[in-house]
């Protein structure tokens, strides 16, 4: 695996502010944002449920994999150097379903977290 | 020069070339894994080249070393080549295990970063992707 794309949901200022961290962060593996549902990701991925990956953060990789909520945010700390012993860590048996219901939380709510940190310029 | 004193400087000129001669078939033969390791960081792959191949040195000389003193006299050419043999024999044993602890060391190194290739977590699906399409 040598790089995973990640379909982002552009109207979300925390997704957003995300991106630009991810940007600054040095990579193991190369990650490519394309906006989720939008004709890029149509063409790349024609066979992707696209409705689907409105409601979650998705990630594929080059070889095809998909990684939904939970699983795509651990994918892409585990393309950065410094986090990818996190991305073990949380996804480890015992800290899988914390990691889960937090990452879903935070989806979920992501317009209002966006809205109250001032995220939405 | 006396055939005890011979047979000491033999021992030393044999144990000091094969030293050398196996660290730097380890120096030579172990960067490649190390680079590997090190996801082709060459130049600390280098380093820790480098730094394990001093300790081999050290571990080794040390060996031979504290391993010069015969004990009894020697005064035939017989007596000096079977000194010699047992001396040497020890020395190249103690070689070969360093040897194989390195490689054991090289391996599990590049085990431990390949165990870090796997993602942490399986995908929920698969899906075509426009280059495969294309194919």
């Amino acid at each position: 695996m040598f790089a995973l794309t990640v379909l982002y949901d552009p109207e979300c200022g925390l997704c957003r502010r995300a991106h630009e961290w991810l940007a600054e962060q040095t990579k193991l593996i190369e990650l490519n944002f394309v906006a989720c549902a939008s004709d890029e990701a149509r063409k790349r991925y024609p066979q992707l449920n696209h409705d689907l990956t409105k409601k979650d953060l998705t990630v594929v990789s080059d070889e095809g994999a998909v990684y939904f909520g939970p699983k795509a945010w651990l994918m892409v700390l585990w393309a950065l150097v410094r986090y990818r012993d996190w991305a073990y860590r949380l996804a480890a048996p015992e800290l899988l379903p914390t990691t889960r219901r937090v990452v879903s939380m935070i989806s979920q709510n992501r317009y209002q977290i966006s809205r109250a940190a001032g995220f939405n310029r | 020069m006396t055939i005890g004193i011979s047979t000491y400087l033999i021992y030393l000129a044999l144990s000091i070339a094969l030293t050398i001669w196996v660290a730097r078939t380890l120096h030579k033969n172990g960067r490649v894994f190390l680079v590997d390791v090190f996801h082709g960081n060459e130049a600390l792959a280098d380093s820790v080249n480098h730094l394990l191949v001093v300790g081999f040195y050290l571990i080794n000389f040390g060996y031979v070393s504290l391993a010069l003193k015969l004990g009894y006299a020697i005064n035939t050419a017989e007596q000096s080549i079977e000194a010699l043999s047992v001396k040497i024999g020890m020395v190249l044993l103690v070689l070969g295990a360093m040897h194989f602890f390195n490689l054991f060391i090289f391996s599990r190194m590049r085990r431990r970063a390949n165990e870090r290739n796997h993602p942490p977590v399986s995908p929920d699906a698969f899906t075509a992707t426009a280059v495969h399409q294309e194919a």
